[in-house]
C-alpha cells in the first residue's frame, strides 16, 4: 500500500510535534498515565497516596515542611495541580501586601493552597475553604489539621461553589471578603465571580486571585473582567506548576466597586 | 457692540490670513457695523459688491474681488499647515470655498466673463471627473478590497504576501498570453489536425484507455498528444494561409518569457531599492521603535491588541538586548547550541536529499518494470515525497532554531535561508534525476530509430511490387513506431509536479487550517482546557513559507514552460484559485501573528530570492536546449541537430542575404568580446557612480542631522532667554515698588544680555533655575525647551513639535 518512503517523509512532522509539544506530552504522561497506573496498582486515589506520603515524610505542625513534601511528591512522583512553589511565592507576596482578615478559597483540593494561605494570614484572620468533592475534602481537612490550623482559623465547607456563595452572608455571617482565591473548575470562574459581585461581599479594595487562567485557561473569565470595568487587574505570568515549558498565569483583580 | 468687540479681540491674532473671511461672515449676517472706521468702509464696499448687479461693477471693484478670490485660494491651499484647531480649520475651509465658488465665475471682463465662467465650470467638471476616474481605477485593481480587509485584520506583513501573489498573477497572465496566443492557438487553428501524423496520434497500444480519467489526470493519453505538450508540434516551417512560422515562434516565445521575467523582476527590484532611501536603521533604534512601530492599517481590535503586545515585548526585548550587549553571558554555550542547531539542520537536509534521491531511483526502476504493475502510491511517490518534505521540514527547522536564541529578525533570515536550501536541494535532485531519465530515453531513441528503418524496409518490401515508383507509407499513423520523445516526458514531469504541489497545498489548507479551526472552535464547548488560547489554538498565517512556496512554484514554471506550453495556463489557474482560497482561509481560520514583523523591508528580499530562483531555473532549461539534440520525430525542432538552429534557418531563408552576413559578422568573437568588455566597463562605471551618490546622500543626511541639532540648541537658548527676560521684568516689576529704585532693572537687563552673549553662562543659569521657575505663559513659544529630555532621534523631532503645537493651540 503506502510506500515506506512516503511514511518517512512524515518523520519531520512527527519530530516537530514531539519537540514542540514535549512539555504537554510529559504532563500527559505524568498526570494521566502514571495516575492510572498507580490507581490500578494501589487501589487508592491519587490524593490518598499524596496524603500517605506527606504523613510519612513531613513534620507535623510545620506548614513549611508539609508544603515542601507536597512539592517534592508532585515534582518527582506524581502530578497534582496545586498552586506550586513559584506561583505560591507570588500569592504570598500579595497576601503580605494586603494582610486580609476574611479570606475565601474556592477549591481546596488536597489542602496545599489552604495551608499556604493560612500560613501567611495575620492573627485573627479567618479562611473559608470550599471543596466540592467529599473525599478530597476529608483529605484536605486532615492536611490542614496536620499543619496545625484549627477550626477557628480555617473552616472547610464541603459543597459546590455556586451553592455556597449565595449563602455566605446568611449562613456564615460574612459581611465582606478581603481576599478570594480561585483554583477550582476553570469553567466556573466567571459564574462564581459574577455571583460574588451579586452577593455584595466584595468591597472596595478586595482582591481576587485566580490561578491557571492561561492553562488550562479561563477565557470567559478574562473576557468578563476585561469588559466589566469593575476591576483593576493584571496577569502574573509564570509557568504551570511543576513544569517548565507550559505558560500559565494568575490574574490579580482589585475590586474597584460600582460607580 | 460688546459682542462685536469680543469677536474682534478673539479674531485679532489671525487677522492677517482671515481678514477677508471676516468680511464675508459679517456680510452674511447683514449687521451694520460702526466700531472701526476702516473696517466698516470695507464692509460697505463688499456689501455694495454683493448687492449691485455684476454687470455694473467698476474695474476697481472687480480688481478687489479678484484679489479677494486669490487670497481665498491661497488660504485654502495653505490651510493644512496653519496652526489652528481642526474645527476652525474646517469652518474656514468651508467658508472660503463657498466664497470662491460664488465669485470666481463672476470674474473676467465684459465678453470674456461668460467664457471665463464656462472655463471655470469645465475645469471643475474635469477635476471631478478625474477624481471619479481615480476612484474607478482603484476599484478596478483586482482583489484590492479583499487585500485591504486582510490588511486591516492581519497587518501589513500578511497583506504583503497577497500583494506579491497578485503581482505574480499579473506576470503569469502575460506569460500565459504569450504562450497561448503565439504558440497554442496558432497550432490548434492552423496546424495539422489530430490524427494526421504519428506525433499527433495516440499510439495503438494506448488508444484503448487514452480517455480514462486516471490517464488524463496523469497527463497521458489524449492530454499528452495535444497542444499542451512539446511533442504535438510539427516541424513544418510555416503553417496555414498566414505562413505562420511556428517553430521560430515557439523558440522565441520560450526565450521571450524568460527575458520578460528577468526584466520585470529586475525593474521591480530597482524601483523598490529607490523607495528604500538607504537610511541607517541602527543608530536610533529606540526612537524608531517609539514613533514608527504602529501599523496604521490595522482596523481590528484583536490585531490591535496583538500589535500592542508585540510592540511592548519588542521594547522589552530591545532593552534586554541593550543590557545584554553590555555584558556577555556564557558565549560558549550559545556558540555550542548554534553549531548544534546547524548540524541538526544539515542532517535534516542531507536526510531529505537522500530520501528524494532514493525515491527517484526507485521510480526509475518502477518505470523500467512498467508502471501498470504498481499502485498509485508508488507511481506518485516522487511528487508526494517532495511536497511532504517541503511542507514538514520547515516546521522542524523552526523548532530547531529555538535552540539558537537569535534575534527574531536574524532568526527569520536563517529560517528563510534554510528553507531556500531545502527547496533548492529538492528541486535540483529532481532535475538531476530527470537528466538521468533523459539520457535513458535518448538511448531508447537510438534503438527505435534502428527499428524504424527495419520496419520501413519490411513495409517497402511488402508494397514494392504494387507501387512501382515512390513508396508512400500507407500505414495508419497510430501504428507507426515512434521515439520516446524526452521533451514531452520532461514537460509531463513538471506538470505533474505542479499539480501534486497544488493539491498538497490545498489539502494542507483544508486539513491543517480549516479542520483544525473547526475542531478548536466547536470542541471548545466540551473540552477540559481552553483549546483556543492553549494547546492547539488556531494556526497563524506562515508568510515566509507561503512566499517561498510561491517563488519555487514560479521557478518550476520557468523551468518547464518550454517543454509544456500549458504550464503558464495551469499556473494562472492555480494562482487564481489560491487567491480566493487563501483569502477565505486566512479570514476564516487563522489568527493574527503574535510576532508581527515589518513587511516593507522584506519586499526586496523576496524579489532577490525570485531573481536567484529565476537564474537557477533557467540554467537547466538553457542547458537542455543548448546541449541536447531534440528528438527526431516529435516537436517543432525535430530533424535539427540543435533547437536553436531554427534561428539560423530563418536567417538564411527569410531574410535577405546581406542580413545573414551582417549577423555572422556581428556574432564573430572578435566583435562580441569587445562589446562584452564595454558592457562590463559600463556596469562598473554605473555602479561606482551610484556608490558615490549614496555616499553623498549619507553626507547630506548627516549634515541635516547636525543642523537640526544646532537648531534645537538655538531654540532652547532663545526660549531660555525669553523666560529669563520675562522673569527679570517681573522681578523688576515687583522689586521697583518695594525698593523704589530704578537701577535694578537696567542691571538685570545687562545680565540678561551677557547671558545671551555667552552660551555657557546661560546654561549655568538654566542649571541653577531649572524648568520650574519659568512662568507658564512663557513656556509656550518654546516647544522644545521644556520637553522632558533630549530626544534620541532627529527624525522624530519635527513630529513631536507639531503635536505639541496643536496641543498648544487647543489650549
Amino acid at each position: 500500500m503506502v510506500s515506506g518512503a512516503i511514511a518517512l517523509a512524515f518523520l519531520p512532522l512527527v519530530l516537530t510535534f514531539i519537540i514542540r509539544y514535549r512539555y504537554y506530552f510529559v504532563l500527559f504522561y505524568r498526570a494521566v498515565l502514571v495516575r492510572i497506573w498507580y490507581d490500578c496498582k494501589t487501589g487508592l486515589t491519587r490524593e490518598e497516596r499524596a496524603f500517605q506520603y506527606v504523613l510519612t515524610h513531613a513534620t507535623p505542625g510545620d506548614p513549611e515542611s508539609i508544603m515542601e513534601t507536597f512539592d517534592l511528591w508532585c515534582s518527582s512522583v506524581e502530578f497534582i495541580s496545586n498552586i506550586g512553589p513559584k506561583k505560591g511565592k507570588i500569592m504570598d507576596r500579595i497576601l503580605s501586601e494586603n494582610s486580609p482578615l476574611t479570606v475565601l478559597e474556592l477549591g481546596s483540593h488536597c489542602g496545599y493552597s489552604t495551608v499556604r494561605i493560612a500560613r501567611a494570614l495575620p492573627l485573627g484572620a479567618r479562611l473559608y475553604s470550599v471543596e466540592m468533592d467529599a473525599k478530597n475534602a476529608a483529605i484536605a481537612e486532615k492536611v490542614i489539621r496536620l499543619a496545625g490550623f484549627d477550626d477557628d482559623m480555617v473552616e472547610l465547607i464541603v459543597s459546590p461553589s455556586d451553592e455556597v456563595i449565595p449563602k455566605l452572608r446568611s449562613e456564615y455571617g460574612l459581611e465582606r471578603l478581603d481576599f478570594v482565591f480561585m483554583d477550582h473548575w476553570k469553567k466556573c470562574y466567571r459564574n462564581d465571580l459574577q455571583a460574588l459581585e451579586g452577593s455584595g461581599l466584595l468591597g472596595k479594595g478586595s482582591v481576587v486571585l485566580a490561578d491557571n487562567i492561561l492553562f488550562p485557561g479561563a477565557p470567559k473569565f478574562l473576557k468578563h473582567i476585561r469588559k466589566s470595568g469593575l476591576y483593576e487587574w493584571k496577569i502574573h505570568r509564570a509557568t504551570l506548576e511543576y513544569s517548565k515549558g507550559i505558560r500559565d498565569g494568575m490574574a490579580e483583580l482589585v475590586y474597584l466597586g460600582i460607580k | 457692540m460688546g459682542t462685536r468687540k469680543d469677536r474682534n479681540l478673539k479674531n485679532n491674532e489671525k487677522k492677517e490670513d482671515k481678514g477677508r473671511e471676516k468680511v464675508e461672515k459679517r456680510k452674511k449676517k447683514k449687521r451694520v457695523e460702526t466700531s472701526s472706521e476702516q473696517e466698516s468702509s470695507e464692509e460697505e464696499e463688499t456689501r455694495g459688491v454683493q448687492e449691485t448687479k455684476p454687470e455694473v461693477w467698476s474695474p476697481e471693484e472687480l480688481e478687489k474681488l479678484k484679489e479677494a478670490v486669490d487670497e481665498r485660494k491661497k488660504l485654502i491651499s495653505t490651510l493644512r499647515g496653519k496652526p489652528l484647531p481642526m474645527r476652525k480649520k474646517l469652518q474656514t475651509l468651508r467658508e472660503s470655498q463657498e466664497f470662491v465658488e460664488k465669485y470666481e465665475g463672476a470674474l473676467g471682463k465684459g465678453k470674456g466673463r461668460k467664457l471665463y465662467a464656462y472655463k471655470v465650470m469645465m475645469l471643475k467638471k474635469w477635476m471631478k471627473f478625474q477624481r471619479d476616474f481615480e476612484n474607478f481605477k482603484t476599484a478596478c485593481i483586482p482583489w484590492e478590497m479583499k487585500i485591504k480587509e486582510i490588511e486591516s485584520h492581519f497587518g501589513s506583513s500578511v497583506a504583503s504576501y497577497f500583494i506579491f501573489l497578485r503581482w505574480m498573477y499579473g506576470i503569469n497572465m502575460i506569460l500565459f498570453g504569450l504562450t497561448f496566443g503565439l504558440v497554442m492557438v496558432p497550432e490548434a487553428l492552423m496546424g495539422r489536425p489530430y490524427g494526421s501524423m504519428p506525433r499527433k496520434t495516440v499510439p495503438r497500444a494506448e488508444a484503448a484507455n487514452a480517455m480514462d480519467f486516471a490517464v488524463l489526470w496523469d497527463f497521458g493519453g489524449y492530454a499528452q498528444y495535444s497542444v499542451l505538450f512539446y511533442g504535438f508540434y510539427n516541424n513544418q516551417r510555416t503553417i496555414g494561409w498566414l505562413k505562420y512560422r511556428l517553430p521560430l515562434s515557439y523558440f522565441l516565445v520560450g526565450v521571450g518569457t524568460v527575458a520578460y521575467s528577468y526584466m520585470v523582476v529586475i525593474r521591480t527590484m530597482a524601483r523598490n531599492a529607490n523607495q528604500d532611501g538607504g537610511g541607517d536603521d541602527n543608530s536610533f533604534n529606540f526612537s524608531w521603535k517609539m514613533f514608527t512601530s504602529w501599523d496604521y492599517l490595522i482596523g481590528n481590535p484583536e490585531t490591535a491588541d496583538n500589535k500592542f503586545a508585540s510592540i511592548t515585548t519588542s521594547f522589552k526585548e530591545a532593552i534586554l538586548e541593550e543590557q545584554e550587549s553590555q555584558k556577555d553571558d556564557n558565549i560558549h554555550l550559545t556558540r555550542f547550541l548554534r553549531v548544534l542547531a546547524n548540524f541538526l539542520v544539515l542532517c535534516c537536509l542531507a536526510g531529505s536529499g537522500y530520501l528524494i534521491y532514493f525515491v527517484v531511483r526507485r521510480s526509475q526502476k518502477f518505470a523500467l518494470e512498467g508502471l501498470e504493475r504498481h499502485s498509485w502510491w508508488e507511481t506518485n511517490e516522487v511528487n508526494m515525497v517532495m511536497s511532504l518534505l517541503g511542507m514538514f521540514c520547515p516546521m522542524l527547522f523552526d523548532v530547531i532554531s529555538k535552540l539558537e536564541n537569535y534575534h527574531p529578525r536574524i532568526a527569520l533570515q536563517w529560517q528563510l535561508g534554510r528553507i531556500f536550501a531545502l527547496f533548492l536541494g529538492n528541486l535540483y535532485t529532481f532535475i538531476i534525476a530527470l537528466m538521468d531519465e533523459i539520457n535513458l530515453k535518448r538511448e531508447e531513441e537510438e534503438v527505435v530509430k534502428l527499428n524504424m528503418t527495419l520496419w520501413e524496409a519490411t513495409l517497402y518490401n511488402g508494397t514494392l511490387e504494387v507501387n512501382g515508383t515512390a513508396p508512400p507509407i500507407t500505414a495508419h499513423p497510430a501504428d507507426i513506431p515512434r521515439g520516446p520523445c524526452w521533451e514531452t516526458m520532461v514537460g509531463q514531469e513538471f506538470v505533474r509536479l505542479i499539480v501534486s504541489d497544488t493539491m498538497t497545498t490545498y489539502v494542507m489548507l483544508l486539513f491543517g487550517d480549516f479542520l483544525r479551526a473547526v475542531l478548536v472552535r466547536f470542541l471548545n464547548y466540551c473540552w477540559c482546557w481552553d483549546l483556543e488560547a492553549g494547546f492547539p489554538s488556531y494556526s497563524e498565517f506562515d508568510v515566509s513559507g507561503n512566499v517561498l512556496g510561491l517563488i519555487f512554484n514560479q521557478g518550476m514554471i520557468w523551468m518547464g514552460a518550454f517543454y509544456a506550453p500549458c504550464l503558464p495556463a495551469l499556473n494562472v489557474l492555480r494562482l487564481h484559485v489560491s487567491m480566493y482560497l487563501q483569502c477565505w482561509a486566512v479570514m476564516c481560520c487563522n489568527v493574527p501573528q503574535e510576532r508581527v514583523f515589518k513587511a516593507s523591508g522584506s519586499n526586496n528580499f523576496y524579489m532577490a530570492m525570485l531573481l536567484v530562483i529565476l537564474f537557477l531555473s533557467t540554467l537547466p532549461a538553457i542547458y537542455t536546449i543548448v546541449s541536447i539534440p531534440p528528438s527526431f520525430d516529435c516537436g517543432p525542432f525535430s530533424g535539427k541537430s540543435r533547437m536553436f538552429d531554427v534561428i539560423q534557418e530563418t536567417l538564411e531563408s527569410d531574410f535577405p542575404a546581406w542580413f545573414g552576413k551582417v549577423f555572422s559578422y556581428a556574432s564573430n568573437p572578435g566583435l562580441v568580446l569587445p562589446f562584452i568588455l564595454l558592457m562590463v566597463l559600463a556596469i562598473y562605471y554605473l555602479q561606482s557612480t551610484s556608490k558615490s551618490y549614496k555616499q553623498a546622500n549619507l553626507e547630506l543626511k548627516k549634515k541635516l542631522q547636525t543642523q537640526n541639532e544646532e537648531n534645537k540648541k538655538k531654540n532652547k537658548l532663545a526660549a531660555l532667554k525669553a523666560a529669563m527676560d520675562l522673569e527679570e521684568a517681573r522681578n523688576a516689576g515687583s522689586d521697583s515698588p518695594r525698593h523704589e529704585r530704578d537701577k535694578t532693572s537696567p542691571q538685570q537687563c545687562h545680565r540678561g544680555e551677557r547671558g545671551e552673549k555667552r552660551g555657557l553662562g546661560n546654561r549655568v543659569y538654566q542649571g541653577k533655575h531649572g524648568h520650574l521657575e519659568i512662568p507658564p505663559a512663557i513656556q509656550l513659544p518654546a516647544p522644545r525647551g521644556h520637553l522632558p529630555g533630549p530626544l534620541p532621534g532627529n527624525q522624530s523631532a519635527p513630529r513631536v513639535q507639531r503635536v505639541h503645537n496643536s496641543k498648544r493651540h487647543r489650549e
